[in-house]
């Protein structure tokens, strides 16, 4: 454990999701609010943040069980709102497969949204496995805990903040500086256009397919751009 | 108790999806080979993945068409310039916020 604190890795993930937490810390209250009002206890509460640790599906079930939703609709409605880490895993499994399954069972449980976006960068920038693993170690576990913190705030303070204020909108920003590092080549940003407006054409679709529905579009468009550009330049 | 006994199923029901969706690939490329055009298209995960998530929290703020679009499409287009240039995600953040508290002033809603 001892080693794990002072690796340089694992130092400078944990310092690296220092943004994406405050930009989380507005969608974290939120989430504690809502579990209050839901009628949790505050067992029920870190619950949900500790073992869900999802702000979108943790906003759903909260949502279906104040209006008195069935298990099974909360359970399926939350499952479909995280389809979208089946595409994160995929997307980790070759970074991760050098790993002890220990490791890979660890950073799973830690495969959030900004946790994928930031350690997939590292991964990308190279080094050993280790380093990688350790800053998404370090990563994952600071939001992890940052997380705990915000929706324990939220839960006992309640609304503090007025939503004229609009920091709702620190969610999409810190997803905006994850983002646009990301869009370096002509594929990725073919690949972004089409997802940005897929989801707005599929808003219809049910329970937020539409994510996961205009992901897919993305992917698909910025793979047949590539592939194009790869046999262009062989020509 | 009916309720605590629900809410504890479903943070433990949901909890375990969550984890089994994180873990899925991640296990199933442990011991397999990935199909060259799949580790292609996984490339292209966090550019659209992102996109899909970010979007909709800017043009479709809330259950209802919100007359905060505007401000909110120029604050993250602004951040989105700092994010670049600068290469700070905490400016982004900054940056973003004071621009849509000035175009939420300057442009009537």
């Amino acid at each position: 454990m001892r080693n794990i604190l002072t690796d340089r890795d694992f130092r400078a993930g944990f310092t690296e999701m220092m943004p994406a937490n405050l930009g989380l810390t507005p969608f974290g209250l939120v989430c504690g609010v809502g579990a209050a009002a839901a009628g949790t206890n505050l067992l029920g509460a870190l619950g949900m943040s500790a073992i869900i640790f999802s702000g979108a599906a943790q906003v759903l079930a909260i949502q279906l069980l104040s209006a008195g939703a069935p298990l099974a609709v909360i359970v399926l409605t939350c499952f479909v709102a995280g389809l979208r880490f089946l595409m994160y895993s995929a997307a980790m499994a070759p970074y991760l497969r050098p790993l002890p399954p220990r490791w890979q069972r660890a950073l799973a449980f830690l495969l959030t949204d900004q946790a994928f976006a930031a350690s997939i960068r590292r991964f990308d920038a190279g080094g050993h496995p280790r380093e990688g693993a350790m800053h998404f170690l370090g990563g994952g576990l600071a939001l992890w805990s940052w997380w705990q913190v915000t929706n324990a705030v939220g839960f006992f303070a309640g609304n503090l903040i007025p939503p004229s204020w609009s920091l709702d909108f620190t969610v999409p920003l810190c997803f905006v500086g994850l983002l646009v590092p990301v869009l370096r080549t002509s594929p990725a940003l073919i690949a972004a256009l089409v997802a940005g407006v897929a989801v707005i054409l599929l808003d219809g679709l049910p329970m937020r397919l539409n994510l996961i529905a205009a992901g897919l579009a993305g992917i698909a468009a910025g793979t047949v751009v590539d592939t194009m550009e790869a046999r262009w330049k062989r020509r | 108790m009916e309720t605590t006994l629900k809410i504890w199923a479903m943070i433990l029901i949901v909890g375990a999806l969550n984890f089994v969706s994180r873990l899925s690939f991640i296990a199933f490329f442990a011991r397999r080979e990935m199909p060259i055009l799949l580790a292609r298209a996984l490339k292209f995960v966090p550019a659209a993945m992102l996109t899909a998530l970010i979007v909709p929290m800017i043009v479709l703020p809330g259950d209802s068409a919100s007359p905060e679009t505007l401000p909110r499409m120029a604050a993250a287009i602004v951040a989105a310039v700092v994010a670049w240039r600068l290469r700070s995600p905490l400016g982004a953040i900054v940056v973003g916020m004071v621009a849509l508290w000035i175009g939420k002033a300057i442009m009537p809603v």
